[in-house]
C-alpha cells in the first residue's frame, strides 16, 4: 500500500526505523513526500556591448575591495568585530592629543602650561606623535600594520583566491602595488591624517596666526616625512611577511615579532654594552633616528644617521624583493 | 585583415621535469563549444594552465586572439575562465562577488551591479543573488563562478571541468547556458573526463591523452573513422536467440554473442547503420524489448580505439 500523505503513519515509520521497534513485517506500508510543484525557468542570455573602463578603473577596483573590507562585509577579507573595535581604538587613540588640545585650550593654559607642553605644537610632540615609543610604536602602529597587513597575501596564499585576479585583466605589478597602496592607505589615514588634523586643530584651537604657521611648518613637514616613511616601511615589512606566510596570524605575529622584538634585543644590547650600533636592526629605531634628523632633535643614537639610513633602504628593499617574488610565483605551477 | 582565432596553439610542448604534460600539441579554435576530453593526467590542466597563462609552454607558441598570454593580460579582458579548484570570497553575497569581478574588468559600479543581476539571473540565480556564497550547494557555487566568467560578455568562454560535482538540476542549468553561449558565436572551452556530459552539449571534441592530441573534429566522425574496430551494441531483451536470428543474415552485422538467455551483444563496424536498421528488425522479430546501450559509448573505449595497446 502507497500513502500520498499521511502523516500518522510517517511519524510511525520514523519511530520504527529510528528504534527498530517492529520487524518492519506486520504493516508492508510506505510513504511518499507529494512531488513539489516545478517552476519554469526562462534562461535569457543578455550580451553586453558596453566599454570597459582602462587600466587605472581595474586597479582603484582592487584598491577599493581592500580598502572598503574594514567598514563593510563585501571586501576582499571579513573582518572579525573585535578586530574592527581594535581598529577604532587605535584611531581614537591616535586623536586623544587634539582632545588634549582642546582641553588645555578651555582651561586658558598658558605656553608654559602643563598641558601646553605636554600636547601642544613643538619639535617632540610633532616628533612623538609619529615616532613617540609609548603608545604609539609599543602598542597602537605595529598592531595596526599587523592587523590590516597580515591577511593580505596570506589569505590569497591559503585560499587560493589570488587566482581570481589573475584570470582576469589583471597584471601581477598591479595587484602588487594596489595590494601595498590599500594597506599604505589605512596606515596613512590612522598615522598621517591624525597627525595633520592634530596640527590643524592646534592652530585653530589656540587661533594661532601666520607666523606661527611659518615657524612650525617646517617641523611638521619633518615630522609628515618621517610618518610617510614609517608607512612606507612598516607596509613593506608586513606585506612581505604576510606574502611568505599562509597564515594571517604568523604574519602578523612575525611582524610585531620584528618590530618589537629588534628593538627590546637592541635595548638590552645598549644597556650591556653601551653601543647603539645594533638599533640598525630595529625598523622602528631607524625611523626614530631618521625622524628626530627631520624634525631637528637631538639624536639619541651614537652611531651615525648614515647607518640608519642605509639599513631603512635595504629593509624596504629586501621586504619589496621577497614580495615581488613571492606574487611573481602565486598560482604559477613550478616547472 | 582576418580577425586571429580565439585560441591558436602551434606545436606546443610543456614538461616538468621528466613528465610531459602536453605533448606537440597543435590546434585552433574559433566559435562554437568544444569538450577537451581525456583521463586524468591527459594534459587537460596543463593545456588549461597553458592557455590561462599559468605556465610558459617549453617549446611552441600559445595564442589568445593574437596575443600571448603568457606575456600581456590584454586578452583576459576577452575571457572568462571558471577554474574547477578556484575559490571565491564565501562570506561575500553572490552580487557583491560578481559586481566586484565585474569591476576587475573595467566597469563602473553601477554597471557592475547591473550587469551581475543579469548574469547571475541567466544561471538562475537571481533569487539567492542577496545570499551568502557560503551558503550556497555546490552546484550553485558553479553557477555563480560561471555567473562571473559571463559577467563581462567574454569572446571566449574557458570552462574546467564545470560539471564536477554538480547535481542534476545544476548539471542541466550549466549545460544550457554552454549551449547558449555556443549558439550566441562565443567560443566555449570546456573539459571533462567523461564522454557523455560532453556528448550532452556538443559534437566538437579534441581528445588527448597522455599529452599527445590523439584526435580532434566532430565525435561521429571520430567513431566513423574507427571503422576497422567492431562496435558493439547490448540488447536487453525477453529471448536473446529469437532476437539473434532476425539479425544474423543482416548488414553490417557481422557477429553476435549471447551473454545470457537475455542479454545479446551484436557486433558491428558501422554503428549508425546498424542503428538505422535495428528498430524495423525488432518490431519485425516480436521480441519484448528491455534496453538497448553502446557500452562502447565511452571515452575509455574510444581512447582504446584511438591509442590502442599504447595505454
Amino acid at each position: 500500500m502507497i500513502e500520498s500523505d499521511g502523516a500518522a503513519s510517517l511519524g510511525e515509520a520514523r519511530i520504527e526505523a529510528a528504534y527498530g521497534s517492529g520487524d518492519g513485517d506486520d504493516d508492508s506500508s510506505a510513504t511518499v513526500a507529494r512531488p513539489m510543484q516545478g517552476k519554469i525557468f526562462e534562461q535569457i542570455y543578455r550580451p553586453w556591448n558596453g566599454p570597459l573602463g582602462p587600466r587605472w578603473v581595474r586597479n582603484y577596483a582592487i584598491y577599493r575591495h581592500h580598502v572598503y573590507g574594514i567598514v563593510s562585509g563585501s571586501g576582499h577579507r571579513r573582518y572579525h568585530p573585535f578586530v574592527r573595535l581594535l581598529l577604532l581604538v587605535v584611531i581614537l587613540g591616535s586623536m586623544t592629543p587634539i582632545l588634549m588640545l582642546l582641553l588645555s585650550t578651555m582651561v586658558s593654559d598658558d605656553a608654559t602650561g602643563f598641558l601646553n607642553r605636554m600636547w601642544g605644537v613643538n619639535r617632540y610632540n610633532l616628533w612623538g606623535n609619529v615616532l613617540g615609543y609609548f603608545p604609539r610604536n609599543l602598542c597602537m602602529w605595529p598592531l595596526l600594520t599587523a592587523l590590516v597587513v597580515g591577511g593580505l597575501i596570506s589569505d590569497d596564499r591559503r585560499n587560493g583566491t589570488s587566482a581570481i585576479y589573475f584570470s582576469r585583466p589583471v597584471s601581477r605589478l598591479d595587484y602588487a602595488a594596489m595590494k601595498w597602496l590599500s594597506a599604505a592607505s589605512v596606515l596613512a589615514i590612522v598615522i598621517l591624517l591624525t597627525y595633520m588634523m592634530y596640527y590643524s586643530a592646534a592652530v585653530v584651537f589656540k587661533g594661532e596666526g601666520w607666523s606661527f604657521i611659518a615657524d612650525t611648518i617646517p617641523i611638521f613637514i619633518g615630522g609628515l616625512f618621517a610618518g610617510i616613511f614609517l608607512v612606507f616601511t612598516y607596509t613593506s615589512i608586513g606585506i612581505a611577511l604576510s606574502s611568505i606566510s599562509t597564515s594571517r596570524f604568523t604574519a602578523s605575529i612575525s611582524f610585531l615579532g620584528y618590530i618589537l622584538g629588534s628593538k627590546l634585543i637592541a635595548w638590552l644590547i645598549e644597556i650591556q654594552f653601551n653601543t647603539t650600533y645594533v638599533y640598525m636592526v630595529s625598523p622602528y629605531d631607524c625611523l626614530a633616528h631618521v625622524g628626530q634628523w627631520l624634525v631637528g632633535l637631538p639624536s639619541n643614537y651614537d652611531h651615525p644617521l648614515a647607518l640608519s639610513v642605509i639599513s631603512l633602504v635595504a629593509m624596504n628593499a629586501a621586504s619589496l624583493a621577497i614580495f615581488a617574488s613571492r606574487v611573481a610565483s602565486l598560482e604559477v605551477t613550478r616547472e | 585583415m582576418t580577425n586571429p582565432p580565439a585560441v591558436t596553439l602551434d606545436h606546443v610542448s610543456k614538461w616538468y621535469g621528466q613528465v610531459i604534460g602536453i605533448n606537440d600539441v597543435s590546434i585552433a579554435i574559433d566559435g562554437g563549444v568544444t569538450g577537451i576530453l581525456g583521463m586524468n593526467g591527459a594534459g587537460k590542466s596543463t593545456l588549461f594552465k597553458l592557455l590561462m597563462g599559468r605556465i610558459r609552454p617549453s617549446k611552441g607558441s600559445v595564442r589568445l586572439f593574437g596575443t600571448n598570454p603568457w606575456d600581456s593580460t590584454a586578452p583576459y579582458r576577452r575571457i572568462g575562465y571558471v577554474s574547477e579548484s578556484e575559490r571565491m570570497y564565501d562570506w561575500m553575497t553572490s552580487i557583491d562577488f560578481v559586481s566586484t569581478l565585474a569591476r576587475l574588468h573595467g566597469m563602473t559600479r553601477s554597471e557592475a551591479e547591473f550587469r551581475a543581476e543579469q548574469a547571475l539571473s541567466f544561471v538562475d540565480l537571481g533569487d539567492v543573488l542577496n545570499k551568502e556564497i557560503g551558503k550556497y550547494s555546490k552546484g550553485m557555487r558553479q553557477r555563480v563562478k560561471i555567473a562571473a566568467a559571463l559577467v563581462h560578455d567574454p569572446d571566449l568562454l574557458i570552462l574546467d571541468e564545470p560539471l564536477h560535482g554538480c547535481d542534476p538540476l545544476a548539471r542541466t542549468s550549466i549545460m544550457n547556458v554552454i549551449r547558449e553561449m555556443g549558439s550566441r558565436g562565443k567560443t566555449v572551452l570546456l573539459s571533462s573526463h567523461i564522454l557523455e556530459e560532453i556528448e550532452r552539449i556538443t559534437e566538437q571534441i579534441v581528445i588527448l591523452h597522455a599529452g599527445r592530441l590523439v584526435a580532434l573534429g566532430n565525435l561521429h566522425a571520430i567513431r566513423a573513422m574507427l571503422d576497422k574496430h567492431p562496435h558493439r551494441i547490448l540488447i536487453h531483451c525477453e529471448d536473446a536467440r529469437a532476437l539473434a536470428s532476425s539479425f544474423i543474415d543482416k548488414q553490417p552485422v557481422y557477429g553476435v554473442r549471447f551473454l545470457d538467455n537475455e542479454r545479446l551483444e551484436i557486433m558491428t563496424k558501422d554503428l549508425s547503420e546498424a542503428h538505422s536498421i535495428l528498430p524495423a528488425l525488432i518490431l519485425e522479430s516480436g521480441v519484448p524489448i528491455h534496453s538497448i546501450e553502446n557500452p562502447d559509448d565511452n571515452l575509455e573505449s574510444l581512447l582504446g580505439y584511438l591509442v590502442g595497446d599504447s595505454r
